[in-house]
């Protein structure tokens, strides 16, 4: 009987999506040869030449034949390049890839971004992520702890954010500087949201040593100059096999940092646009950015990471920024770290 | 150069009245001359005021160019607290502290390997002059490793050979942002004052010599001093570098907590949220007023005095016998040698051949990262894109310095001060703000104008970088020549043209090329602009070097830092054998 129920249920199903998904699937194949027609997409990323979009932009191409031109800029230059063209009236791009708080900022400073168009995959995002009227997720940042493993063994290895408050980690942690806008930031107003207040005022008495060059600051620690760095962005240690370092997911949690894709106002290759996002979500794409340390935001993803990606492309979720209590977090900062 | 200082003087106090002279001055000038010098005003208002003009609105309104906003003073009040009164006077002190030591050792070196016997001071030179041509994140990465408190190995040596736990070095400090800035600033001021050591008459020298005077005062009382255009346009160039460095602060400083004006600027654009424009451009132009000032100081040193020391009359630029002492003099340059290139660029070069930089195991010997450099089509694109714009830029930068530097030094044309200026003003802003005003000052143009998103707006921004250097350089040169060689030229029947192609080009030559090969590098390096001008297609080796870092290809960045060296090595080579042709046609 239950098995009966079930097929009607699934009968039923099918006929209910039938049609539309048709309907939808000649929609977007005329968004496809659209595309091809316009035979380009220009993508603003922050990406900077990594090779996991690399290969995103390499698997678009081959797929639809449709040329990407991939301008990689730093997230600042990256805006101010965005801002300045759209005031200028140049529409050059199609596609930004930024982070869901410059997205906001972006909204709430000028109307460079236009309402994103039907993406078929975005049905697919997993929870929590979801598309909003204006940007949709491409993949996740989180940071946890990075650990010399030969200086940091046994017990001594943090399980807990908490564990960095031992007095045993006084004058020996490394960090991204917390003040101003970045990684350590982000760590330091997720941490003051989650740990509360008492954690960061904690963690301050341990006078960590701030630095801004994340990717050299995994190898200091790699070579023993620090035990301990506390804003590990897991992507930029996944390439450092070989060397004595591991990435700690504390059991709280890993902050993070969302990186999403919205459609450039006028873009002069919106279709293109549409494509690439929805190729963007496909779960081979993002298998890529799993297999790197990175959290893919679509289901199917995660399980077919590596196994050694494996904890990483699953690992439990803290929260992010808010572009809301950035002033108040900056200022906090720079109270505890005159 | 001393007309020139009593001109620039004399222009600065007779600002009144101004009208009538122009008047007087189109009646009087021959309609070329007007048109010449109506065009170069014209090349340089877009290269230098232009981009200029668009910072100091976004500096006194309280949006970047293209959004709605109020003009306001926000970013000039911002400015004034007690913060950045020390953060100022940090900054001040610490490109004192780099110029000082640095100008004294330029002139030694200089003094070394132009005018005494020293051996081997033609491969000495070249090599000498190395550290200013290695990406400054390369160096900082090695010195990062060399003086680190922890693992430095210098430190390391230092507790091997003693038995001590104290670590002596330790980069992360004052003294390790004034080393890393210093290892550019000597070879930069050596570069730029060698060539007048060794085109300088040693007449004089031995006169006084003649009459009494010991080497040392004479080196002091005579060589020195008729070197003093050259020493102080130099040593202002190094002092405003030193003022606008970012890599050695933001490496070094900031995590000992160390705050500079530039690292102050980068947080307000980078940093804050939302970006301070305002407040970053309204603190540049007041760096830009200080420097200003310290320009005018260096004309008002320089005022009423000549300097010309290459005349009419045959000589021989002999050098001084220094005996026993030539190789106390060639161990000091090598030793230099051996402190600021062997030590950080062997890191590099083994660095290169291992998985990771820093990391020296067997099993990580490996040969990728030359592979994938070499297997890079970016990389090859971006090369062949930075030597396109290395070669015409340095070129035309260098010929506009040129004309600039002639029309300023050797003329006594109305509106020469006006342009000199006009060519400084690029060198007195730092160059993250410039870049921006660049971004805007192209993307605001009218877009039948096609540069925006082209080479040409890279090629423009490098010609308007290089254009303070190039002009220093040549007015420098320009400076040490008599008037009588022009003067003897003309009365013997020669064109103006003749002359300049036969007496000046041809004097003036080994300046034009040593700072040809300054501005070629320095394009080669450029980031602040190249970053955001540059456009799919027009990729040049800094953004390449800037993604691989990003990305964390250490190695693959010390690759491509070693192939910089060896065209260093190269250029240099061939540009001294040039001028020791020209030298010994002299």
């Amino acid at each position: 009987m239950f098995l009966k129920l079930k097929r009607v249920a699934l009968v039923a199903l099918v006929a209910g999506f039938a049609f539309p998904a048709s309907a939808e699937d000649a929609s977007w194949d005329a968004v496809v040869a659209a595309a091809k027609k316009e035979g380009k997409v220009v993508v603003y990323n922050m990406a900077l030449g990594a090779p996991y979009f690399a290969a995103v932009v390499k698997s678009f191409e081959k797929e639809y034949g449709i040329a990407v031109e991939s301008l990689d800029l730093r997230a600042s230059e990256l805006v101010e390049r965005l801002r300045t063209e759209q005031s200028a009236g140049r529409y050059l791009g199609d596609v930004e890839m930024i982070t869901t708080t410059m997205i906001e900022e972006q909204l709430k400073n000028g109307d460079f971004i236009q309402k994103l168009p039907p993406i078929p995959n975005a049905a697919n995002l997993r929870p929590p992520f979801k598309a909003t009227e204006y940007s949709i997720p491409a993949y996740v940042q989180p940071m946890g702890i990075l650990i010399n493993t030969r200086l940091v063994k046994g017990d001594d290895v943090p399980k807990s954010w908490n564990d960095l408050n031992s007095p045993k980690w006084t004058g020996k942690l490394l960090s991204d500087d917390m003040r101003p806008l970045g990684s350590g930031n982000t760590l330091f107003a997720v941490l003051q949201n989650n740990m509360g207040a008492e954690f960061n005022e904690k963690l301050a008495e341990q006078r960590p040593v701030f630095s801004r060059d994340m990717r050299n600051d995994a190898r200091r620690v790699a070579r023993g100059e620090y035990p301990i760095y506390i804003t590990q962005v897991f992507a930029f240690a996944s390439d450092l096999k070989g060397l004595p370092v591991k990435v700690i997911v504390p059991q709280e949690g890993a902050p993070y940092a969302e990186m999403d894709l919205a459609v450039l106002k006028n873009a002069p290759h919106a279709n293109a646009a549409r494509v690439f996002m929805q190729h963007f979500l496909n779960v081979d794409s993002q298998a890529l950015y799993a297999n790197a340390w990175m959290l893919p935001v679509v289901k199917g993803a995660a399980e077919r990471a590596d196994p050694e990606a494996q904890p990483y492309a699953n690992a439990r979720l803290m929260g992010m920024a808010k572009l809301s209590e950035r002033p108040d977090m900056m200022a906090l900062a720079k109270k505890l770290y005159p | 150069m001393a007309l020139s200082a009593d001109d620039r003087v004399a222009d600065l106090g007779t600002m009144r009245a101004r009208l009538p002279h122009a008047r007087r001055f189109l009646n009087r000038a021959p309609a070329g001359r007007v048109v010449g010098l109506t065009l170069l005003a014209l090349v340089l208002a877009f290269l230098t005021v232009y981009p200029l003009s668009m910072l100091l609105y976004g500096s006194l309104h309280s949006t970047p160019p293209g959004v709605a906003g109020v003009f306001t003073l926000d970013g000039y009040r911002d400015i004034v607290s007690q913060q950045n009164l020390l953060t100022l006077l940090n900054t001040v002190g610490i490109a004192l502290a780099k110029t000082i030591p640095s100008l004294f050792l330029a002139v030694l070196l200089a003094w070394i390997l132009a005018r005494t016997d020293t051996p081997f001071r033609g491969t000495l030179e070249v090599l000498v002059t190395l550290p200013f041509f290695i990406p400054p994140i390369l160096t900082a990465m090695a010195w990062g490793m060399l003086g680190n408190p922890q693992v430095g190995l210098l430190n390391q040596l230092y507790q091997g050979i003693t038995g001590s736990t104290a670590s002596p070095i330790n980069v992360y400090s004052y003294g390790g942002v004034v080393w890393h800035m210093m290892q550019y600033s000597v070879p930069f001021l050596f570069l730029l004052i060698v060539d007048a050591f060794r085109a300088m008459d040693p007449s004089l020298e031995e006169a006084a010599r003649m009459c009494g005077a010991t080497r040392l005062r004479t080196f002091c009382t005579v060589t020195l001093q008729l070197m003093l255009p050259a020493l102080t346009g130099a040593a202002i160039l190094s002092f405003i570098r030193g003022v606008e460095n970012f890599e050695s602060p933001l490496f070094f400083g900031s995590p000992a907590g160390i705050h500079v004006i530039t690292t102050d600027i980068y947080d307000s654009i980078n940093q804050r949220s939302p970006p301070q424009y305002q407040y970053a451009t309204a603190i540049s132009f007041v760096i830009m007023a200080l420097m200003f000032l310290i320009i005018l100081m260096q004309w008002r040193i320089l005022r009423g005095r000549s300097f010309q020391t290459v005349s009419g009359k045959g000589y021989s630029p002999g050098v001084m016998k220094l005996g026993k002492w030539r190789w106390a003099t060639f161990a000091f340059c090598a030793l230099f040698f051996a402190v600021t290139v062997v030590l950080p660029v062997s890191q590099l070069l083994i660095g290169s051949f291992f998985k990771f930089f820093g990391f020296y195991e067997w099993d990580m010997l490996t040969l990728e990262h030359y592979q994938a450099v070499a297997g890079s089509s970016e990389f090859w694109r971006a090369f062949s894109n930075t030597m396109l714009l290395g070669f015409v830029g340095a070129t035309l930068t260098m010929l506009l310095g040129g004309i600039v530097a002639y029309v300023s030094v050797r003329t006594k044309w109305r509106g020469r001060r006006l342009i000199d200026a006009m060519a400084w003003l690029p060198w007195m802003m730092p160059g993250i703000v410039l870049g921006v005003g660049f971004l805007w000052g192209f993307a605001l143009l009218p877009h039948a104008i096609p540069i925006y998103g082209t080479i040409w707006a890279l090629l423009l921004a490098y010609i308007s970088l290089g254009t303070p250097l190039s002009v220093r350089v040549m007015s420098s040169a320009y400076g040490q020549l008599s008037y009588d060689l022009e003067e003897c030229s003309r009365v013997h029947g020669a064109s103006w043209l003749q002359t300049m192609w036969r007496i000046m080009i041809a004097l003036v030559w080994p300046s034009f090329a040593v700072g040809w090969v300054l501005i070629f590098f320095g394009i080669m390096r450029e980031l602040s602009a190249s970053v955001l001008l540059y456009s799919v297609g027009s990729e040049v080796l800094s953004v390449v070097l800037l993604k691989l870092w990003a990305n964390g290809s250490a190695e693959q960045v010390s690759v491509i830092g070693l192939i910089m060296m060896a065209m260093v090595i190269v250029f240099r080579w061939v540009q001294l054998r040039v001028i020791k042709r020209w030298i010994g046609a002299l």
